[in-house]
């Protein structure tokens, strides 16, 4: 009666089944081909080497996806806690040297042309979806990887606001602050594709 | 009585301007959370006067709306990227000798 669908586990087919499909996972959220290679990689020997504790509850796809995402939250993790780019650097302060003016009596004003220059960021017309890959993709390629961390947890993966502030050690307002400048940097990035 | 509330509101809202910086903090922050009464005049009436963050907050709404469509096209195999075919080829080596080892 009770014949709940048990799945098994079956690692020889993995790489055919799954491969693109968790490398696709992983670009998205680390933004780099061999990063995400290596990850995906990671994720199927350590499959390998846990499949006794497979029971089956779960599809292998969502067991595998599990895997990938415990290390790509372990990449953000090791992103934010390199020296040289700690995120106690992102304290409460919005000030960015790179986008306002540090001259009395206009602190705080855009610098000129770090402002929106263009009254729309993307070109009138149906934008081909390709084309805007490419162009956020891109973009998020060249964020700093602290900020890129953030803004993709946040953002793309739509995790809440609590879990990315637990994995990743930072404060509220951190967050906040490190989005702003993640924003900042997308928008000016963004709009320079287009002119 | 209306001048007087105006000019009390201008004196009030004049100490507590806010520049571009945080402005486009705001803009930013409230992508995501409800702005606080406070935050919320501040970031108005800086808006009133400044048409650089004007066009930056209906930029970030395209952004934001740019990001969205970016996640829905990515987040299944659509996004086609494929892992390259050594990569493959590595891992099912390793995962077919590990099999047989058993």
């Amino acid at each position: 009666m009770a014949d709940e669908v048990k799945h098994i586990i079956e690692p020889q087919f993995w790489v055919e089944r799954y491969g693109d499909y968790l490398y696709n996972y992983a670009i998205v959220r680390v933004n780099d081909a061999e990063k995400a290679g290596d990850l995906v990689q990671d994720t199927f020997l350590a499959g390998l080497k846990a499949r006794a504790k497979f029971q089956g509850r779960s599809s292998e796809r969502t067991w595998l996806i599990s895997i990938l995402k415990r290390k790509i939250i372990d990449t953000y993790r090791k992103n934010s806690s390199s020296r040289e780019s700690s995120m106690s650097e992102y304290q409460e302060d919005i000030s960015d040297g790179d986008f306002y003016r540090d001259d009395d009596p206009f602190k705080g004003h855009w610098l000129e042309g770090k402002g929106p220059n263009s009254h729309s960021l993307m070109p009138e017309g149906e934008l081909e979806q390709d084309e805007l890959r490419q162009i956020i993709e891109k973009c998020i390629s060249l964020l700093p990887p602290k900020l890129a961390s953030v803004f993709i947890m946040k953002l793309i993966d739509e995790a809440e606001s609590d879990e990315v502030c637990k994995e990743l050690e930072i404060t509220p307002s951190n967050l906040w602050v490190i989005l702003h400048r993640a924003r900042l940097k997308m928008r000016d990035c963004v709009e320079s594709k287009w002119v | 009585m209306f001048r007087k509330m105006m000019y009390k509101m201008m004196v009030f809202m004049s100490k507590r301007m806010i520049a571009c910086d945080e402005a486009s903090f705001l803009i930013s922050y409230r992508s995501e959370k409800k702005l606080g009464f406070k935050s919320w005049m501040q970031l108005n009436f800086h808006l009133l006067s400044c048409h650089l963050c004007r066009k930056y907050a209906s930029q970030i709404d395209e952004l934001n709306s740019a990001v969205d469509q970016y996640r829905e096209v990515c987040s299944s195999e659509t996004c086609h990227h494929h892992l390259p075919e050594d990569c493959k080829a590595e891992v099912n080596t390793i995962i077919v000798q590990e099999l047989n080892a058993k």
